[in-house]
């Protein structure tokens, strides 16, 4: 067999292998709970960022995301919109806006980079820790609820269909909450690319995209491409 | 009313516009020709049939939709009640109106029951509202004892034999005196703004608040400290009823042309009741300021000065700032005038919410909704939906609001970039589908479902 007949036969194949486990396509809702811890200025921030609840944490970073899945520049959690809306304080808003979710497979990790950034900043800028903030920040707590879908697909162009149908907060919940699930620097569909299809290019620039520049519909879009150049 | 009384008119002492409606059939003579096209507001639309869950799915997508009826099919045969104090006008009767249908059309059996009361009752409960809101109030053993016996009266009329009940709003809270079956939860939705009440009247309902499994509030800033559960529902809009359904251009050229709105010009507007707390009078002086720089309109739309005295002098006090000036027009609607306010809004080039008092603020969200740049005060639960240069832009001053007109009209390109962001904010946030999936989960969570614990 010639090297182009192997080419050629390759899409074939591809397009036709089953994987031994489908992938199966969720989606996940929340319910936002209020929570106690209230910051007036960025020192109280900075105490109800250590005694808050991982799940707030989750909420102001992960979750925010999903929440705010349309924006495509500018938005990056909860804490940097804050520091930069209600403190006016723009140099700790870009810092804690450079924080990459994608980083951490830990809340309590993540916690811990936020709570760094903001005493480091309320150490050096004393002034700016107790100036009463435009607005106050009140921490809230999502309760997260699993829910399928009807896709669940074993072949590359049926993962390919599943991706273009359901919501983007199916592909939030694969793509980025995954990482919590899998305590892996990966996600869902990175995964089962590589270890159900054997893709590790694939699986490697799905990993690649980034949602900080892009909204999650982009992403989708962005995703539903690399399969479909896998398949050609 | 003498129809004649209530036509379109331009004042004797000033010459701005000043449309008040219902307006006759027949234009009186006089009036400018591109306003001869009137139509007759006397009657009210006949009401529409609430629309079916499908009819969501273009807005939505069927993925959201598959969502909803997964979550109510584990609710089957599972019930709930709704209980509030009146089955017509306010915002709360409108939002039942529409989630009662959308649950039943889901097969989760759901019943509305309205509270009775006397005059002394409602006397006393719109006295609570306003205390619970910060006004100042003498509460008396016998106001309590008032609040107390009608709430009995109606737990005694009312069963309570469904598994979830929801009591909204401070008037029937007592009912939690009816729980006795420990299997059924209940809810207290409490739609007012209570980060200031009048502490007699609080400490007077806290107790039977707490009392309840879960109490729901519309915005963070709006609650109080609680022993129980509190979640955040924010208030919603159907994308699918007169003010908020999609309209062709002929619809909104016609009102447009009623109004003597030039379409050709940019057209900035702010939609609500004459009321001091929404600041009627700051929104000219930033017009006014404004358009040194820029040429635009300024369409103030609202009502409520027909039946209430003090809406009569704000729309006086409105009318003396605008002057003589023609570009201000200022239209004075009744309450069914829905289609019409629609249209002024997709007319818009700008909107404006400058209040400096707000509840949760739902014309920002029929803005929002309809991709408008809009530029509203950080007040109430706005902040909830602007998010300051994404969705929209926040000010708190006449002056910032002055530059905030003059940027968005010069900057097209980033003006529809917030508009576009809004109103995918108020698809994800705040519209009547998004407040069924909220009721499903809080009923899963509520009988222990909760799917994820979150790993640390």
């Amino acid at each position: 067999m010639t090297e182009s007949a192997t080419v050629q036969e390759q899409p074939v194949r591809l397009a036709e292998l089953r994987s031994k486990k489908p992938f199966y396509f969720n989606t996940s809702e929340h319910l936002l709970r209020i929570g106690r811890e209230k910051a007036t200025n960025l020192s109280e921030l900075l105490d109800a960022l250590r005694q808050c609840p991982v799940e707030s944490v989750f909420q102001h970073t992960f979750r925010t995301l999903q929440e705010h899945h349309f924006i495509r520049h500018g938005f990056s959690n909860d804490f940097a919109q804050w520091a930069d809306s209600a403190c006016n304080e723009s140099a700790l808003a870009e810092q804690l806006a450079s924080v990459d979710v994608r980083e951490f497979t830990s809340l309590e990790e993540l916690r811990q980079a936020l709570v760094n950034i903001l005493q480091e900043y309320v150490q050096r800028k004393p002034g700016a820790a107790t100036r009463l903030a435009e607005e106050p920040f009140y921490f809230c707590v999502a309760d997260i609820v699993v829910i399928p879908t009807a896709f669940a697909p074993d072949t590359l162009p049926g993962f390919a269909d599943g991706l273009r149908q359901v919501s983007v907060h199916s592909i939030h919940h694969h793509f980025i909450e995954a990482r919590l699930r899998l305590k892996l620097m990966s996600n869902d569909f990175s995964q089962w690319l590589l270890e159900e299809m054997h893709l590790p290019e694939p699986a490697r620039a799905v990993n690649r995209i980034d949602i900080y520049t892009a909204t999650m519909e982009n992403v989708r879009q962005q995703i539903v491409r690399i399969v479909e150049r896998a398949l050609q | 009313m003498n129809p004649q009384s209530i036509a379109e008119q331009t004042s004797p002492t000033n010459g701005q516009s000043t449309v008040s409606a219902p307006a006759p059939a027949t234009p009186p003579p006089g009036i400018p020709e591109r306003r001869k096209t009137v139509r007759d507001y006397r009657t009210p639309p006949q009401p529409q049939p609430p629309p079916h869950l499908d009819d969501y799915a273009s807005i939505i997508g069927q993925s959201n939709l598959d969502s909803l009826r997964f979550l109510a099919q584990e609710l089957k045969g599972k019930s709930i009640k709704m209980v509030n104090s009146t089955a017509l006008g306010g915002g709360v009767a409108e939002m039942l109106n529409c989630l009662v249908p959308m649950l039943t059309e889901l097969e989760v059996t759901t019943h509305w029951d309205v509270i009775t009361g006397g005059v002394d009752f409602f006397e006393v409960t719109k006295a609570f509202h306003n205390a619970l809101q910060g006004n100042e109030y003498q509460l008396s053993k016998h106001v309590e004892e008032i609040f107390l016996m009608y709430n009995e009266q109606n737990r005694q009329r009312m069963q309570f034999s469904e598994d979830f009940v929801i009591i909204h709003d401070p008037q029937p809270a007592a009912l939690v005196r009816a729980r006795t079956d420990s299997s059924s939860h209940w809810v207290w939705r409490c739609h007012i703004d209570l980060s200031h009440p009048n502490s007699a009247v609080w400490g007077f309902l806290r107790p039977f608040v707490e009392k309840y499994d879960a109490a729901i509030f519309s915005s963070q800033s709006f609650t109080r400290q609680l022993q129980i559960p509190q979640y955040l529902f924010y208030p919603c809009i159907d994308p699918l009823s007169e003010k908020n359904k999609q309209l062709d251009d002929a619809t909104i050229q016609g009102v447009c042309d009623e109004f003597g709105i030039d379409r050709s010009r940019p057209i900035v507007t702010q939609v609500s009741r004459f009321d001091r707390a929404k600041d009627p009078v700051g929104v000219i002086q930033a017009f006014k300021l404004a358009r040194k720089y820029v040429d635009c309109q300024l369409v103030m739309a609202g009502g409520g000065a027909a039946d209430d005295p003090e809406g009569v002098a704000v729309l006086q006090e409105v009318k003396a700032a605008a002057g003589d000036d023609r570009d201000i027009i200022i239209l004075d609607l009744p309450p069914w005038c829905s289609l019409e306010i629609n249209a002024l809004q997709r007319a818009s080039t700008i909107i404006v919410q400058k209040s400096v008092k707000e509840g949760f603020g739902l014309t920002v969200t029929e803005a929002l909704w309809k991709g408008k740049p809009t530029i509203a005060s950080a007040v109430g639960g706005i902040p909830n939906q602007i998010i300051h240069k994404i969705t929209g832009v926040l000010v708190h001053s006449v002056e910032g609001c002055a530059y905030q007109i003059r940027f968005l009209l010069t900057h097209p390109e980033f003006a529809e970039r917030l508009g576009k962001n809004g109103c995918e904010h108020v698809k994800e946030n705040f519209l009547m589908t998004t407040n069924v999936k909220r009721w499903l989960l809080l009923c899963r969570i509520l009988q222990g479902k909760k799917a994820v614990q979150l790993p640390a």
